[in-house]
This record gives structure tokens, C-alpha cells and sequence, in this order.
């Protein structure tokens, strides 16, 4: 420890205020600084050993994540202080959870019991001594959706989804005429209460007693049928995807709408080989040990294509770091009612997530769960939005249904490693922030050299929590075709109505004002997710697209530094 | 019977040949039920143990060696956990509602400590001539059984997949072994050394108390492994080579920890000898264990079926089928060369400061862009 401190301290005496590039001067006029601190932005990074892994000159790597430090887009959650609960509007540490919940009684989401979807298990009731998981509601909007009914109806119909706009305008109908006849009857029965406080005559009593019993009786049998219109309604309401932004073009997979290609496709002089077969000769991937392992659609990755998946995510996580995204790394395993909660059936036919036996867990098929969930049930504060955040998982999918050559190889795998940018923001700037995700990944997949077309994609494709996807198709010449390498989908209030994460649009002035009256209610946030790094498609794409004559591939200069320097990926002399 | 033969000499055949037929299905029929009852009770049988083992339970582990020695402190030490909240490190809190207690989310820093340390395992390793692998997190069942694990045993550290003989990997160890499975593996690739990439799950169920609170018990965590698959004559010498290489690792992180000669009740089914490093985890106020070092001989390899034929080359080519040895089982080696919740705590405790921030190891800062410290962000 003191060697440490000794070298910081004699190196701070050379490279004083040097500061590492032009990219950290702003931070030091933000903030203020000890020389000791500033060396560490000047330490001149060991070049010797650290990364030439295969004895080829090492680079030196910008220091991204001092800007972590420097109060660049960081999240203060200790102490929960981005979570402020209504009743205190100070920068104090509010970690009353209890306060939030009862918060959510404004809403139209009741805590009534609701069929429960998953199954409880040992390992469940062991960590369970919270509140009942299994149960929830959506916080639809069904005013809306009746005083909107036939642009959902025409949505639905463009979506081809199956949900049923008519029936749940009825059922909303119903159960708002229900719920006024309830409150008519309770307000009858405290009326019939009220009167027989007091002295009342004898046969009078009787008479109120008689009345009381015949309100409860019909109350009860009014308030079961509102249970039951109430269940259906949000089974049927649950089912009714998000509005799609008017740009988004109609139709099928086949409608969307290019919004722009950048590079051109690789003219080649020789034969060009597909991904596995480059990768089969030069000894970086095992499907067939795989398959007796594990199963079809699992891999081994081997020697440097290990090292290629270790430099993307590290190369794309500084990336994001560097543009003001908080680095997080997700669990895998989640409840399947958060899946649920992020617009995915974790229980339905073809399902794509895996299940874990004994318990109500899932598998993630996407960090988008882990990260949504992160914030569930939170009320956000209006100052730390908007909230950019990248995260680092493991994905695993069943890809039930999906068979075919276009699905050989690494192109559809059971599991890969992923890195997924998540926004959480205010519904006014949604559609700016998911063009800036799609900007991101432009730039990103640009500065691998890949040639790639963005698409706007078509209504029947969007899924149900997209308001609007832009998906990413790069040219992978070896398979003669271009193939998805990512997609950013901006959800609006879809998940955020199911997560229910919410925040009060107020200025900071206003809010600490804290004038009750004055407030504005809570509104739910917007959510949007992108793909920073998809490995195995990454893979495939550098693979075909940098392939030489002689099978050798050359490795995309800004991936380098990560790899130790390592130029190419070359067959080994036997 | 064959061939001509009198009527009444037939039939005597006949009866003769009916009894034989019953009492050798009776007795294939017994055979049957011993053969599943003798390896149902044979492979509960545990792998040899080496002679300088210690007998007993885990108090009579022998230490080794120690490195390096407790830091002195001029002020209280804090715990991973209040290190970690303080700095925005962790999330435990959601992380519960999202999945379940034991599980975590890593934020900020520690997500680039996890990456750096990873990265910089494998790259050491990967300098020393193991080859890098990353492998699937899900297996069939059948293969984790042939690790010496028990999938759906009571107690089980293993988590299963419904619908399906699928389950999650609680170690690399695992797929790793599963790779080489039912295979001859040519005596000229021998040894065979990988470092393996992977994510492990494990149920922990049975393991309660603040012993295991924060980092230290989690159900999922990232390792990187070290695997060797060698001839029995130097499984030994491997072994040591393994665990020295733990050492130059861990102290080059500037840690301070003892080498422990693990007893017979510790070992576990699969290890004929298992040495762990426990490291001092001055928040825990006690030493934990960040690494485990076993040589299981031919435990695995009799149940992956993993065999060499222990000729020279120049014999091989002869290819004088009479004069071959037989085939023989190989011996495996595992041991942990990062187990990142482990190493999180170890360096959140032994590199705290008196203001709560965090000195990173020198040898990580390369591989997080050249950051010295992880500090408080000032509000």
C-alpha cells in the first residue's frame, strides 16, 4: 500500500497538471481537483507487459472512467437519493419504500388478488418476507383508450396482434357503471349506519337493520361481479400493444422503411467463407463438443475469439462510459412476474425465456428485464432524469420455433453476452433520445467498419412494447445477406406503466417549495433500450467483413488496444 | 443340435436347452440389478486422497505458506458492503425484488473492477501458455453428474431448467470437462491447459448466517478458471504448478493470504488433493476464501470417459496394433484463477482509505484506463 501511494505521489511531481486529452478539461473547470488526483488522469499507463499478451506493442488507453468521477452522468442511488417519496422534497436520504408504495394508491392499479402466474417454491418462500410478487397490475390508461378507440382498433389491426380494442372499451364501461352503483349502495348502507346512532324506535331499528343487511347483501354481490368485469378487463386491457409513432411504415417485415446506409459493401478478389467455416479453421469456435454438452445452438469460444468478445465489451462499455452512461452488470436470473412487467410471456407457447425449475425465476433473454427492474416501483426523482445507463449480461434464449439455415452457426445461439444501453426519461423527450441511441450505434458499428443499413421498422414487427424500432442490419458477406446486429425501441410509458416507475414533472425550484397543492401528479417516465454490442453477431460481422485470402483475419483497429495490440487472428502453424 | 441326431436324444436337447434358456435369464436378470446396485453404491466411492493430506475436519487443514501480512490500520475498517453502498458500488436492495436475496447488481466502478479483473486474469494466463475459453452456462444434467456433482440431489448447489435435462453450470469446471468428453486425446496435445470464461449459478441452499452476507455467498457470479488435462505420472507436479500460479497472481494484487492443505472431511468427492487460498478480508475481520486448487487425478475422467494412449510419437506411427499399450484415463486439474465477488471484497477491504474511497491494484489500472482510485462523487 505505501509503495502505491509512494509512486502516486512522485509521479504527481512530473506530470503535475497534464491532463490526458482535451476531453478532460471541462471536468477540471467543473470541479475542483487535488494534484494527487490529477496525476491519476496523468499516470502514464505501464506499456510493458500489461497487454502484449502476444508480443506486439501495447497502446495506451484513454482514462474514460475517471469522467465517472468527475460528476459525468453518475447515478447517486446510495441512501436511495434519487428516489424522493412526496412527503419530503429536500436532497436528504429517503429510503422509505413504504412511502412510494402507499403513493401508488393514486393510481387506477389495485392490490386486488389476481390469479397467480408463477409458481412458489422453496427457494422462493425462503427469501420471501416482502409483498405478494405474483400479483400485479398494468397501469392502463382505459379512459383514454375509450376516448381513443378506434386509432387503437386501426393500431392493432396494423400491429396484427391479437387484442380486442372493442371488448375492452366494453368491459371498461361496464366496470365504470359497476363502480358507481357500488359506491351508490356504500353510501346508502353508511347512510342507514349513521341513522341508527342515536336513539331510534324499536320497530324503527329493526326496519334500518333489515334495510343494512339487504344493502350488504347486494353490495357484496355487486362487488364480486366488479372483481370479476375488473379481472377480465385487465386481462383483456394488458393484451393492447403501444401507439406507434405515426413515421413508422405499415405492414409486414418486408415494409420497413431504410432510413439510412452507411459504408458499402467489401468488393472481394477471392472466394469469399462464412463465419463458421473461417472460424472452424482457425480454431476459435466448437458447436460440436457443444451439442453433446449442452444441446444445439451452444458454443465453446476458443483462443482469440474469446479475446475478441472479452475487447468488445470492453471497448463498447468505455464507449458508453464515455458518453455519460452508467456501467452496470446485471443478474441473469430474475422473477418471472418482472418479465412479465417488461412486455414478454415468460409462460406462453414459444416462449423465449427459459424457466428455473422449483422457483419463479427466469433467465433474462435481455438486460432490458434486470435494468427495467432495477427501477420498479420507484418514483424517480425529476432531477436525475434522464437516467443513461449501459449494461453488461448474459442473454438466454430458447429460440423456440426458430429452425433453418439462416440459423446455423452463431447467428441464433441459446446464449451470448450483451451490451444494452437504457434510458429512462420524460415522455417530451423520448423520440429525442431514441434517435440519439440510434446515432450511437451508428457511430459505434461505423468505427468497426462495418457496412450497415438503419431501418425504420413496420408495424407488424414492432412487438408490443415498441412505439417505434429502428433495427440495424450490417452486411455479413459470407452469409449473402444482411443480418440484424441490433435494435433500438423506444417503449414510451409501456414498461414504465407495468414496472411502474414514475416521476413528478416539477422544476427544482417549485420543488422545493413544497407547496402541496401546487404539485403536479405523478406521471410515468418513458423508457427506450438499444443494443450497444450483440457478441455473437459481432463476431460474425468482423469475421466475414475482415477476412483475407488466406483465411486470416484482421482485427478492427479500435478493438486493438484491447486485445493487447494483437493485428490479426492467423492459423497456427501445426 | 445341429446336424442329425435321433428323435429321443432330440427332445432331450430341447427340454435340456428350455431349462438353460430360463435359468440364464433368471440369472442375467440378477445380474442386471447387481451390476445398477454395485455401481449405484460404487460411484459414492470418493477418488483416493493423497498421502500428505490431513485427516480430519476443516480445522486440521495444514497451512502451507503465507503471503504477504495484515495491513496495519490507523483507523476503523469498514466492510465491503458499507465500502461498497457508500460509493455506489452495489445494489443488493433491488436486486432482491428484481430476483432474490443473494443476488446483486454492480454499478459504476465495480463494473469496470469485474471487467479489469477478468481481463487481466485471462490475459496472464493466456501469457503462460493456457489456452482461453468461454464456454456455454447451461449443460445437460448427465454431464454435471460426470463432474462428480449432483444436480437433483437434495441440498443441491445446482439449479435445473423446466422442461428440459438442462442445468446451470455452477463452475467452468463443468462445460470445460464436458468439451473433452468421451474423447482419445492424442498423447502429443498432452497437457492440455485452458482458462475458462464463464458465469456461474448456484442455489447455495443450506448456507445461511452473516457469514454470508453481501458479496461473499451470491447465487450468480463470473470466474475464470484454470483447467489441465495431463498423463497421471505429472498430475502432481501440475497441481503445484497450479497453485503457485494462484500465488504469483493474488500476490501481484498485493494480497495478503494463506496456502491451505485441505483435510479429508473438506475435500469433496472428485479431489484426491485440494489446496485453497484464503485471503484476510479485514472488513469480515477473518480470512475467506477467493481460490480452490484441486487435482482429481481420475475421478472425472473415468465418468467423462477421457482417455490417452500413452505411447511416444515415433511408436504411435509404427502403428503395430499387438505391441500399443491400452488406452488409459487421463487425470484433470481445476483451480480458480478469479473468482470476482471474492476479489471485489479483498480489494474494497484491503485497499480502503480513512475517507472511504478505494486504491485499485496497480496491475488493474491498465485494464480501467488507467483509474487509481474509486471515489465519492462530491454532491
Amino acid at each position: 500500500m505505501a509503495i502505491g501511494m509512494g509512486l502516486g505521489i512522485k509521479q504527481a511531481a512530473t506530470n503535475a497538471f497534464f491532463p490526458l486529452s482535451p476531453l478532460h478539461l471541462p471536468f477540471f473547470l467543473r470541479h475542483s481537483f487535488l494534484p494527487f488526483r490529477l496525476h491519476v488522469l496523468a499516470t502514464d499507463i505501464p506499456r510493458s507487459s500489461a497487454f502484449s499478451s502476444f508480443g506486439t506493442s501495447s497502446v495506451n488507453i484513454m482514462s474514460w472512467p475517471c469522467l465517472l468521477r468527475n460528476g459525468y452522468g453518475r447515478v447517486q442511488m446510495s441512501g436511495r437519493q434519487d428516489i424522493i417519496a412526496i412527503s419530503s422534497w429536500n436532497a436528504a436520504p429517503c429510503k422509505s419504500r413504504s412511502v412510494v408504495a402507499a403513493a401508488s394508491a393514486e393510481t387506477l392499479v389495485t392490490k386486488k388478488e389476481r390469479p397467480s402466474a408463477g409458481n412458489s417454491s422453496a427457494i422462493e418462500k425462503k427469501d420471501s418476507d416482502g409483498p405478494d410478487r405474483t400479483s400485479w397490475r398494468p397501469s392502463i390508461d382505459f379512459k383514454w383508450i375509450r376516448d381513443n378507440k378506434d386509432a387503437m382498433a386501426a393500431n392493432v389491426i396494423n400491429r396484427k396482434t391479437a387484442a380486442d380494442v372493442e371488448k375492452v372499451v366494453q368491459l371498461y364501461e361496464q366496470s365504470c357503471h359497476l363502480r358507481g352503483e357500488v359506491d351508490k349502495l356504500r353510501a346508502e348502507r353508511n347512510a342507514v349506519a349513521n341513522a341508527m346512532k342515536g336513539k331510534v324506535e324499536a320497530s324503527k331499528r329493526e326496519e334500518l337493520i333489515e334495510q343494512g343487511i339487504q344493502l350488504k347483501e347486494r353490495l357484496a354481490g355487486l362487488e364480486e361481479q366488479l372483481t370479476k368485469i375488473s379481472e377480465l378487463l385487465y386481462f383483456e386491457g394488458q393484451r393492447i400493444p403501444n401507439t406507434t409513432h405515426p413515421s413508422v411504415p405499415i405492414g409486414p417485415e418486408e415494409n420497413a422503411v431504410v432510413r439510412k446506409q452507411v459504408g458499402v459493401k467489401r468488393e472481394f478478389t477471392f472466394p469469399v467463407k462464412d463465419h463458421m467455416e473461417l472460424g472452424l479453421a482457425l480454431d476459435l469456435f466448437d458447436f460440436e463438443a457443444a451439442a453433446e454438452v449442452s444441446g444445439n445452438k451452444f458454443y465453446y469460444l476458443k483462443n482469440e475469439a474469446v479475446l475478441l468478445e472479452l475487447a468488445l465489451i470492453n471497448w463498447s462499455v468505455a464507449q458508453l462510459t464515455r458518453k455519460g452512461f452508467v456501467p452496470l452488470s446485471t443478474p441473469d436470473i430474475v422473477r418471472s412476474n418482472v418479465v412479465e412487467k417488461c412486455g414478454f410471456q415468460p409462460r406462453g407457447q414459444n416462449t423465449q425465456i427459459y424457466s428455473i425449475e422449483g422457483t419463479d425465476l427466469c433467465l433474462a433473454g435481455t438486460a432490458e428485464i434486470p435494468v427495467g427492474g432495477l427501477y420498479m416501483d420507484q418514483i424517480v426523482s425529476n432531477s436525475v432524469l434522464p437516467l443513461k445507463l449501459v449494461a453488461f449480461s448474459h442473454c438466454f434464449r430458447t429460440e423456440a420455433g426458430a429452425a433453418g439455415s439462416a440459423t446455423r452457426g452463431l447467428y441464433r445461439v441459446h446464449q451470448f453476452s450483451k451490451v444494452e444501453m437504457f434510458i429512462i426519461c420524460c415522455p417530451e423527450h423520448s423520440e429525442a433520445f431514441h434517435e440519439e441511441l440510434i446515432s450511437i450505434e451508428e457511430e459505434l458499428f461505423d468505427s468497426l467498419g462495418l457496412h450497415f443499413k438503419i431501418l425504420d421498422m413496420a408495424t407488424e414487427d414492432l412487438g408490443a412494447p415498441a412505439h417505434r424500432k429502428f433495427d440495424i442490419e450490417a452486411w455479413m458477406p459470407g452469409l449473402d445477406r444482411y443480418g440484424e446486429i441490433s435494435s433500438a425501441s423506444n417503449c414510451t410509458d409501456y414498461q414504465s406503466r407495468r414496472l411502474n416507475i414514475r416521476y413528478r414533472p416539477v422544476s427544482e425550484a417549485l420543488a422545493v417549495k413544497k407547496v402541496k397543492g401546487s404539485l403536479p401528479p405523478l406521471q410515468f417516465v418513458h423508457t427506450l433500450n438499444a443494443t450497444a454490442c450483440a457478441v455473437p453477431r459481432m463476431i460474425i460481422s468482423i469475421l466475414e467483413n475482415y477476412q483475407q485470402e488466406d483465411g486470416s483475419i484482421i482485427i478492427p483497429e479500435v478493438l486493438q488496444p484491447y486485445m493487447g495490440g494483437l493485428g490479426f487472428i492467423r492459423a497456427r502453424k501445426l | 443340435m445341429k446336424g442329425k441326431v435321433e428323435a429321443s436324444k432330440r427332445e432331450e436337447l430341447i427340454e435340456q436347452g428350455k431349462q438353460l434358456k430360463e435359468r440364464l435369464a433368471g440369472l442375467e436378470e440378477q445380474l442386471t440389478k447387481i451390476s445398477e446396485l454395485l455401481y449405484f453404491e460404487g460411484q459414492r466411492i470418493p477418488n483416493t486422497t493423497h498421502p500428505s493430506v490431513p485427516i480430519g475436519p476443516e480445522e486440521n487443514a495444514v497451512v502451507r505458506k503465507q503471503v504477504g501480512v495484515k495491513r496495519e490500520f490507523t483507523f476503523p475498517v469498514k466492510d465491503h458492503m458499507e465500502l461498497g453502498l457508500a460509493l455506489d458500488l452495489f445494489d443488493f436492495e433491488a436486486a432482491a425484488e428484481v430476483s432474490g436475496n443473494k443476488f446483486y447488481y454492480l454499478k459504476n466502478e465495480a463494473v469496470l473492477l469485474e471487467l479489469a479483473l477478468i481481463n487481466w486474469s485471462v490475459a496472464q494466463l493466456t501469457r503462460k501458455g493456457f489456452v482461453p475459453l468461454s464456454t456455454p452456462d447451461i449443460v445437460r444434467s448427465n454431464v454435471v453428474e460426470k463432474c462428480g456433482f449432483q444436480p437433483r440431489g437434495q441440498n443441491t448447489q445446482i439449479y435445473s431448467i423446466e422442461g428440459t435435462d438442462l442445468c446451470l453450470a455452477g463452475t467452468a469446471e463443468i462445460p470445460v470437462g464436458g468439451l473433452y468428453m468421451d474423447q482419445i486425446v492424442s498423447n502429443s496435445v498432452l497437457p492440455l491447459k485452458l482458462v475458462a470464461f464463464s458465469h456461474c449459478f448456484r442455489t447455495e441452499a443450506g448456507a445461511a448466517g452473516s457469514a454470508t452476507r453481501g458479496l461473499y455467498r451470491v447465487h450468480q457470479f463470473s470466474k475464470v478458471e484454470m483447467f489441465i488435462i495431463c498423463c497421471p505420472e505429472h498430475s502432481e507436479a501440475f497441481h503445484e504448478e497450479l497453485i503457485s500460479i494462484e500465488e504469483e497472481l493474488f500476490d501481484s494484487l498485493g494480497l495478503h493470504f494463506k496456502i491451505l492443505d485441505m483435510a479429508t472431511e473438506d475435500l469433496g468427492a472428485p479431489a484426491h488433493r485440494k489446496f485453497d487460498i484464503e485471503a484476510w478480508m479485514p472488513g469480515l475481520d477473518r480470512y475467506g476464501e477467493i481460490s480452490s486448487a484441486s487435482n482429481c487425478t481420475d475421478y472425472q475422467s473415468r465418468r467423462l470417459n477421457i482417455r490417452y494412449r500413452p505411447v511416444s510419437e515415433a511408436l504411435a506411427v509404427k502403428k503395430v496394433k499387438g505391441s500399443l499399450p491400452p488406452l488409459q484415463f487421463v487425470h484433470t486439474l481445476n483451480a480458480t484463477a478469479c473468482a470476482v465477488p471474492r476479489m471485489i471484497i479483498s480489494i474494497l477491504e484491503n485497499y480502503q482509505q480513512e475517507d472511504g474511497s478505494i486504491i485499485i491494484p496497480e496491475v488493474l489500472q491498465p485494464y480501467m484506463g488507467g483509474l487509481g482510485f474509486i471515489r465519492a462523487r462530491k454532491l
